[in-house]
């Protein structure tokens, strides 16, 4: 037993030893390159760049095509490391601490790694974010006013239809320049689902995210510049509607019950056609030209207070120790130059983030009806809702009215509670933002 | 055990042979195992204790707070939630796979016919991926569509929501994890049956004693040692429980199958990231299984002694 | 005991069939308990598997099938395009290889490091023994997930990142194969080891000529065991490997499964072919397992 003591005493000692402060003190975390940095696109001959990147599907290739002409460009390799998009986050945190630090990266958000970001706007110039959508840049943009990141493409939510059942219901579709009204769209999907038999009338995935696009059409949204903005009153609507349709098998209840904590998709049900309406996005696009079987069509976002959807979008970011942030820096702009958008939104089906691009329209391919009727959309989708979506607590708070709305659904609350616990947990939310 | 002079200083051959090889040898053979343990999980555990002291939103950078975040967990509703819900698991976990596995070894020990196939019927289930897993029950046990409510609606016993309910799915994710792993402890407690001598049991059926009193007075005690190692490793299994629950329930519904392991990588990983209270959280876990393996040995040892 | 013919020759035979059944062999029909115990076993193991064949004939079936209601047994046809899919959409090959280097290397690794650790804890007596036990036994409740970005920092700092190694030497040292084998060990007699000593044996050679052999079914259950855990490994892999040329298996899966449209057929279809090789094995190596356990070492 003394032996045990004694060494018991040298894994105490071993442990004060490990005391050091670990890491860095929040003052002496690494600073980028400072003053202006000319990027000369002939000097990189023969030096490697990693991007760390998670695809939707149908970019993947497109992306690929891209590289290549960037490496036959400028004689730079590309090394592209595809990661399972629910890890990607945990892959680069791991690797960000390691000091295994890649090069680029593709993200959804940049808030868990804005520390880590190269300001894009030292290498080219204050103009440099201009050149892109304001709501989106509003996303990237740094305390300071640095450009930590480049929007490289654009989402908007956004309703997807059978057009076969609602030809087979005798229901209209409504006019891309003159959407219905949500309830109108509500009663529309119940007509479809009564005359031919399908399971659900509405879908939405599991996120609170999508959900989003429903406060804004009821006025409101969760979050803006200065903090928490949610309307009680209006969120209990919207909120109210979705547990409503829920409760009465409209939409499955128990897609957003067995989940849990994950991320769900309602494509699924769409592409088995059980029901009529889906409320999803732009990225399901090329998606559903490739796999469903069916006529189907994107409908414009319903109206209620508001018409118009919610923004999403991804990044591309630059880091500060990369091995070669000038180069990291170069494949980034050039990735989204008009170009290179151009191609790869159109081949991808994603909507752009350029503003050349928004206001001289892009030729998509296929499908090209559709993604109009994503861009008339674009148009009408007011300001408040990119700052929601970029402000850095979003993703946690949209992730806490999900959960609060499951709550709703087994029972264990009402909407109102639901709502006012939302709007509590935003509060604290915003505050450890800071 | 009579002991020869081993005393003698002769020549031997073989790894550092003689007195002196002799009290070098341990350390040698346990040196590669015990120094990939020390770097790989011990020192980055050490590591992650000290972390548990700070406070940090992005992994790399950290500010003392000394001994608040465990103040802060322990006054976490959420966290108390959490810790129910582990103990409910484990608890029930190796109380039925433990039962079953025994059941389960008993039964192919004393099966001739087709033992093979039987247990690697019973074994398969442990060789897919945790993952997989997951994803599979999750899909069989779905509401409306899964495998298992359209069997028990045809035989006309209703659509129970498995992974609707929170009870129910605690329920469900205690029996995948009994449908992973019996086989699993049936094989370890299958060997310790094998290492019984098979003349005491004889010995007590020539005595008059019927099946099950040889099982019940025979069998089991002398199956004590083995059934201890299943019970720790079950215990061990149930508290890094994660893949399986996480593909199968997502922790839901409403959290109700949220245990610590997933709570922890959500808080190191997921928004909003508290990467100091994430530490602070395993090394609690770390203490409460330590605790409960540690009793368990010695209540073993003890037992053992007799 | 003799056997004579079908029918008891001293009775007539007569038309109300009152002739006893007298069974032409050596066998008497099995009792009740027999059959209670067979039955009880079957339909337990059909009900282990019926899980798995139904994931598996799904695999087969297109994502319109999967998601019909009700949902259907059989797939309308047997065809592997899910299988083509998913083996077209990366390179299986590599990340298989990958697969099979790293659970074979960790697995032969652990069996070596293994045994040596659990038999100085087993057998021999000194100081720090009771420590580092307690040590493996802690090592056993430290979760992956908890200690993550630590460990990655340690691996990063000795230049395992992006390599097989790093996939095959720290995971190399179970605790819990330790742990088994040193239970095992501990019922090794010690007479036949000190006999070996006197007769002039180094340790290392009572160790690898006597030890090692008398321990063969511990081995032959820790080796299936590193097989399914390294064959499965997930997170481990994923952190470590940073090109897709060092991606394993399972890394593969969870691509798939993390898509924001899953793919779920060929989500099926990978699964399958992921369990494949381990089921196999296991197929191949009961016979070693059981071959061992019927083996009785010197009691």
């Amino acid at each position: 037993m003394r032996r045990t003591k004694t060494l018991l005493a040298a894994t105490m000692a071993g442990i004060c030893l490990a005391a050091c402060a670990p890491g860095e003190t929040e003052d002496e975390a690494a600073e980028g390159p400072t003053g202006d940095v000319e990027v000369d696109f002939a000097s990189f001959e023969g030096e490697t760049l990693d991007y760390i990147y998670f695809t939707d599907g149908p970019d993947e290739q497109v992306t690929r095509d891209l590289i290549a002409d960037f490496e036959e460009e400028t004689g730079a390799s590309v090394n592209l490391q595809v990661l399972p998009y629910d890890d990607l986050e945990v892959s680069l945190q791991a690797r960000l601490s390691g000091d295994n630090v890649p090069d680029v990266a593709r993200l959804t958000t940049i808030t868990p790694f804005s520390d880590e970001l190269l300001d894009l706007t030292r290498f080219f110039g204050d103009e440099y974010p201009e050149e892109f959508l304001p709501g989106q840049v509003g996303a990237v943009t740094g305390a300071e006013g640095e450009m930590l990141a480049v929007p490289s493409d654009l989402t908007m939510n956004g309703p997807f239809v059978n057009v076969e059942q609602f030809r087979e219901a005798g229901v209209d579709l409504p006019d891309p320049d003159d959407p219905w009204t949500v309830e109108e769209m509500v009663a529309a999907a119940e007509e479809v689902q009564a005359a031919t038999g399908t399971e659900f009338a509405l879908a939405i995935d599991k996120s609170g995210h999508r959900v989003s696009t429903l406060l804004s059409q009821f006025g409101t949204t969760l979050l803006d510049e200065d903090g928490v903005a949610l309307d009680a009153g209006a969120a209990e609507e919207a909120v109210g509607l979705l547990v409503e349709l829920m409760e009465t098998d409209a939409m499955s209840g128990d897609f957003w019950l067995q989940s849990g904590s994950r991320y769900e998709g309602a494509n699924e049900i769409f592409a088995a056609e059980e029901v009529p309406v889906y409320l999803a996005g732009n990225w399901m696009v090329a998606e559903f030209a490739e796999s469903v079987q069916f006529e189907w069509a994107v409908a414009p976002n319903p109206c209620a207070e508001r018409c118009g959807g919610f923004p999403g979008g991804k990044f591309m970011a630059a880091f500060e120790r990369s091995d070669n942030p000038e180069l990291a820096a170069a494949f980034v702009q050039w990735m989204n130059r008009t170009e290179q958008q151009e191609r790869l939104v159109g081949e991808a089906l994603f909507l752009p983030t350029r503003q050349d691009l928004v206001s001289q329209g892009i030729d998509y391919p296929q499908r090209g009806p559709d993604m109009e009727v994503f861009l008339a959309d674009v148009k009408r989708t007011p300001e408040d809702t990119y700052e929601s979506n970029a402000h850095p607590a979003f993703g946690a708070t949209a992730d806490y009215l999900a959960e609060e709305i499951s709550e709703t659904l087994a029972e264990e609350q009402d909407v109102a509670t639901a709502v006012e616990d939302t709007i509590a947990e935003a509060e604290e939310l915003v505050e450890d933002a800071q | 055990m009579s002991r020869t002079t081993t005393e003698q200083p002769a020549r031997r051959r073989g790894r550092h042979g003689g007195i002196k090889g002799r009290r070098l040898a341990p350390y040698l053979f346990v040196a590669p195992n015990m120094l990939i343990f020390g770097l790989f999980t011990i020192w980055p555990a050490l590591n992650g204790f000290n972390i548990s002291f700070y406070d940090s939103d992005d992994g790399r950078t950290f500010s003392f707070v000394g001994t608040d975040n465990y103040t802060d967990i322990l006054g976490e509703d959420e966290f108390w939630e959490v810790v129910r819900n582990t103990l409910t698991f484990v608890v029930a976990f190796v109380a039925f796979t433990t039962v079953a596995a025994i059941a389960l070894s008993l039964l192919l020990n004393a099966q001739l016919r087709g033992r093979g196939i039987l247990r690697a019927a019973y074994f398969l289930p442990v060789l897919i991926s945790p993952i997989v897993v997951g994803l599979i029950w999750n899909w069989a046990l779905e509401r409306q569509v899964g495998l298992v409510n359209t069997v028990l609606e045809a035989v006309g016993l209703g659509q129970p929501g498995w992974l609707l309910d929170p009870q129910l799915a605690m329920g469900s994710t205690v029996l995948v994890g009994l449908w992973t792993h019996v086989g699993f402890f049936a094989l370890i407690l299958l060997a310790g049956l094998q290492a019984i001598d098979p003349n005491l049991n004889e010995a007590a059926g020539l005595d008059g004693a019927s099946a099950w009193q040889r099982t019940r007075h025979v069998t089991l005690p002398l199956l004590k040692p083995t059934t201890f190692v299943v019970v720790i490793l079950a215990t061990i299994t149930g508290f890094q429980a994660f893949d399986f629950i996480y593909t199968l329930t997502g922790g839901g519904p409403v959290g109700a199958t949220t245990l610590i392991v997933q709570n922890i990588y959500e808080q190191a990983f997921v928004s909003p990231i508290e990467y100091g209270l994430a530490s602070a959280a395993s090394v609690l876990l770390f203490i409460v299984i330590f605790g409960v393996t540690f009793a368990n040995y010695l209540f073993a040892r003890r037992a053992d002694a007799t | 005991m003799s056997r004579q013919a079908a029918v008891d020759r001293s009775r007539p035979a007569t038309g109300g069939g009152s002739g006893r059944w007298v069974s032409t062999s050596d066998r008497r029909p099995p009792s009740t308990g027999v059959v209670v115990r067979s039955t009880v076993l079957v339909v337990g193991a059909i009900l282990m598997l019926i899980p798995i064949v139904w994931a598996v004939l799904s695999s087969f079936k297109s994502r319109t099938e999967l998601a019909s209601r009700p949902p259907s047994v059989l797939p309308e046809r047997f065809g592997i395009d899910n299988y083509t899919g998913a083996l077209s959409s990366f390179s299986f090959g590599q990340y298989f290889l990958n697969s099979v280097i790293v659970t074979v290397a960790a697995t032969v690794l652990t069996l070596a490091i293994n045994s040596m650790a659990a038999y100085a804890l087993a057998k021999y007596n000194f100081r720090g023994r009771d420590f580092l036990f307690l040590l493996t036994l802690a090592t056993i409740m430290i979760p992956l997930q908890v200690i993550l970005l630590p460990v990655y920092q340690v691996v990063s700092s000795l230049g395992l990142v992006n390599s097989l190694w790093g996939m095959i030497i720290p995971p190399a040292a179970t605790p819990t194969g330790v742990f088994l084998l040193r239970q095992y060990m501990l019922t090794l007699p010690d007479d036949t080891l000190e006999a070996a000593r006197i007769d002039g044996a180094g340790e290392f050679q009572i160790f690898w000529r006597i030890v090692l052999p008398l321990c063969r079914p511990a081995l032959a259950v820790v080796a299936i065991f590193s097989v399914i855990w390294r064959w499965n490994d997930f997170l481990w892999p994923l952190i470590i490997a940073q090109d897709e040329s060092v991606y394993t298996l399972p890394v593969a899966l969870a691509r798939f499964s993390s898509q924001q449209v899953v793919p779920f057929n060929l989500v099926l279809a990978m699964s399958v072919l992921s369990m494949l090789p381990v089921i196999i094995l296991f197929l191949l190596m009961q016979r070693q397992i059981v071959a061992g356990i019927a083996q009785t070492g010197m009691k």
